[in-house]
């Protein structure tokens, strides 16, 4: 089976995402300018500068001259490219890859249209998502990659499909400047007075060989819609990072914040397109001359909602005491997993984690992000090692009528007998020295617990706990549950070899 | 998909279809139980209602925490989260999971600072995030003052969510149920209700401590047994390093790989301390 490829073009993709940025800009005459010999050339100018004449190509002094009121900003090649790569990653959701065609456009692999509704259906998701993202972009789906960028720049209609072996006939009306690549070819062809692509395709082969040699057959072949080039993947970076300089560094959060929702938006494209979710992120903020500052993100539950994500931040960022402003954000996702998604259930609202990480985010801003987490069970014979503190990452609820399905099997299996009786209060360390009463046999009489003596009830065991006899501290002590009179039972222990009594639990 | 575009009639049964599933009445959690039939029994809705302070006061080995485990096991088991505001950072983690909590869906919080504890619990319950929020101000001398408790009282009704709070016996709050706990001997816990809206005050029910864990030991048949004076004729006193017991300890059973020799008596103590004859 032939091919199937989109190609999404951009219209002036740079000045779109200038404008993106910086939305004062929109409707002003805006290029982006770069060097060339010394001399500031223009790269890109907006719609508005293009109308009163600015170009491609022309000094930035010469525009200037024509349009005083032209703003200008530095088009930089590779953070472009860069910028368009995280694009095209957000439309993975809908096709297995993606290659760039820098600066303002790409072709997206179509072969999975079938899950889309059909080709109509993904070149319209497509033109969707780029438009949710804040770009105009024109989709054009067709076998020959020529065929869909030539239809994408230059033809009339916003989104198209062009089925197989209908290249030809929709490149005819498009004009010779189509032939991107190959300028002296069109050159040649303007001056033997053609103008359309239709009226190449019509010359004799052996007339082009003849006339234009190799370079007019190979453009020949093109528009006649024989094209034989293949799509080549382009290689996802392995981290994936945001990174955005300020216009001007921001010294209150509220450019901060403005400038964060943008990069958040394009990191959680990104990662939905990758089938990724975020689980700890790191915002750095580069300041103003003092270096970076990294602010951890650590999410109870992996997420790629930009909202929940910016709320998170906003909490974070409202504690944090800046002493310089900033003048570029790094977001950076540091852990990921497999993006399973929400089923949310009829009727109900999709808040609750938005809930969550908030209450979360504000503990940890105020209390320290060491002061909450969830217990972990820890592969250790001491009672007082045995658990140490561990991330809170909850699992995601289930929806309703799944989780009554799943319940019954999704319970843990019942704990060994060894876990059953230990206290729910340890005192710190290894407890506490009790001073104790024995009688005449050496039973236990009494015991000073809890700033008071105490009568003795009853005492169950001995258990004995030993281990680290491989290290150099062994330990060895017989637990005993105490029943003192007016508290309830306590954990006492004796270590091997000592008189001395410890307290180290208490059953509440 | 387009046949269904094309028919109304299917339309309209889908939409009824949704109409009923949004109004069929929710499997909503009014209460959680604490699985303890004389607790529950006593208790107005049948377990310690959500959207209210319930108050367990007593001292700190009285089996308040672990009546509160209990609940939490409950909302643990509806697939709701937990959290735990832990005053003298002193829970013990291993001892949660034979009560059915699930570690992993029980966010712990130990405030550094004790006028941080009821902040805390305020802001989880307020988040609506947590069915059961608990607040463990055992040995903290923290004693919440009137306006805290009265924002507990409305975080926990307007949330939902149920406040579980453990104050000391010289420390008690604002609980609009609160329920007296203390060790009723060596053979049980007493539970008593000392404040109700709902009526019920001053019932009481004793619990043995054997059903406060599933499976748990009784420790009745304990008496005054002295340590040294087992019940049983005494066989040898067991090696610390014996061979079959280190091998159960490396294999299988962990910690407890002393287990074999647990109901073994000890060596006499008043030979070990010089007492007695």
């Amino acid at each position: 089976m032939s091919q199937r490829v989109a190609y999404v073009h951009l219209p002036r993709f740079p000045v779109q995402r200038r404008v993106l940025d910086e939305p004062r800009l929109a409707g002003q005459p805006l290029a982006l300018v770069h060097e060339a010999k010394g001399v500031l050339r223009i790269s890109f100018a907006s719609g508005t500068a293009q109308r009163d004449g600015i170009r491609a190509g022309m000094t930035l002094t010469a525009a200037r001259a024509l349009l005083p009121a032209l703003r200008d900003g530095l088009y930089d090649a590779t953070a472009e490219a860069q910028a368009l790569s995280s694009l095209a990653e957000g439309f993975l959701r809908f096709t297995p890859a993606f290659m760039l065609s820098a600066p303002d456009g790409l072709w997206l692999d179509a072969s999975t249209a079938s899950l889309f509704g059909g080709e109509a259906g993904l070149v319209e998701k497509v033109e969707a998502q780029a438009r949710a993202a804040g770009y105009r972009a024109r989709v054009v789906l067709a076998s020959e990659p020529f065929t869909a960028r030539a239809l994408a720049r230059f033809g009339a209609e916003t989104r198209a499909c062009v089925g197989p072996g209908g290249s030809e006939r929709a490149l005819a009306a498009l004009p010779l400047q189509a032939l991107e690549d190959a300028p002296e070819v069109v050159a040649s062809l303007r001056a033997l007075g053609l103008s359309t692509l239709g009226e190449l395709s019509a010359l004799q082969s052996t007339q082009v060989i003849s006339r234009l040699g190799a370079q007019g057959l190979r453009a020949q072949r093109l528009v006649r819609g024989q094209d034989e080039s293949r799509l080549l993947p382009a290689v996802l970076p392995e981290v994936v990072e945001e990174v955005r300089t300020l216009e001007a560094p921001a010294e209150s959060l509220e450019p901060l914040l403005f400038a964060l929702k943008a990069t958040l938006d394009r990191l959680s494209a990104r990662l939905r397109g990758r089938q990724r979710a975020a689980v700890r992120l790191t915002l750095t903020l580069v300041l103003e001359p003092t270096g970076p500052y990294p602010v951890p993100l650590a999410l109870a539950r992996p997420t790629t909602d930009p909202k929940l994500l910016l709320d998170l931040v906003r909490h974070r960022l409202e504690s944090v005491r800046l002493d310089a402003p900033v003048a570029t954000l790094v977001v950076t996702v540091d852990e990921s997993c497999e993006d399973h998604g929400q089923q949310g259930v009829l009727g109900d609202a999709p808040a609750g984690d938005a809930a969550l990480e908030t209450v979360l985010a504000r503990l940890a801003t105020t209390l320290g992000p060491e002061a909450l987490g969830s217990p972990v069970l820890a592969d250790d014979h001491r009672p007082e090692a045995a658990h140490a503190p561990g991330p809170f990452r909850p699992p995601r609820r289930e929806p309703g009528m799944f989780a009554e399905a799943r319940r019954a099997p999704s319970m843990p299996p019942p704990p060994p007998d060894w876990q059953l009786e230990r206290p729910l209060r340890l005192l710190p360390g290894e407890g506490e020295p009790i001073d104790v009463e024995l009688d005449a046999l050496g039973a236990l009489r009494s015991a000073r617990v809890l700033g008071r003596r105490r009568k003795v009830l009853a005492v169950a065991g001995p258990e004995r706990l030993g281990g680290q006899w491989w290290t150099g501290s062994p330990f060895q002590r017989d637990y005993y549950r105490v029943h003192l009179e007016g508290l309830g039972p306590a954990w006492v222990y004796r270590r091997a070899g000592e008189g001395e009594f410890y307290l180290q639990g208490l059953f509440d | 998909m387009e046949a269904a575009r094309a028919d109304p009639a299917v339309l309209e049964r889908l939409r009824e279809r949704i109409r009923t599933l949004q109004a069929a009445p929710r499997q909503l959690l009014s209460v959680l139980r604490t699985g303890l039939a004389p607790v529950d029994g006593l208790l107005p809705g049948g377990g310690f209602p959500l959207g209210q302070v319930v108050e367990l006061w007593g001292e700190p080995a009285s089996g308040r925490a672990r009546l509160a485990f209990r609940a939490i096991a409950e909302a643990h088991r509806a697939l709701r989260l937990a959290a735990w505001v832990d005053g003298p950072r002193a829970l013990y983690a291993p001892a949660l999971p034979p009560l059915g909590v699930r570690l992993e869906q029980l966010l712990v919080v130990q405030p550094p600072e004790p006028k941080q504890l009821a902040w805390s619990a305020l802001q989880l319950l307020r988040s609506g995030a947590f069915a059961a929020v608990g607040l463990d101000l055992t040995r903290t001398d923290v004693r919440l003052s009137p306006p805290e408790s009265r924002r507990l009282v409305e975080a926990a009704t307007r949330s939902g969510g149920l406040l579980l709070l453990l104050t000391p016996p010289e420390a008690p709050a604002d609980g609009t149920l609160r329920l007296h706990v203390s060790a009723a001997g060596p053979g049980a816990m007493r539970v008593e209700v000392v404040r109700s809206r709902q009526g019920g005050v001053f019932r009481a029910v004793e619990v043995p401590w054997e059903l406060l864990t599933p499976g748990g030991p009784s420790d009745t048949g304990a008496g005054s047994r002295g340590l040294d004076a087992p019940p049983v004729p005494a066989p040898p006193s067991m090696p610390f390093r014996r061979v079959r017991a280190c091998t159960v300890r490396d294999g299988l059973v962990g910690i407890q790989g002393q287990r074999p020799g647990r109901d073994l008596p000890l060596p006499s103590f008043a030979q070990a301390l010089g007492v007695g004859s």
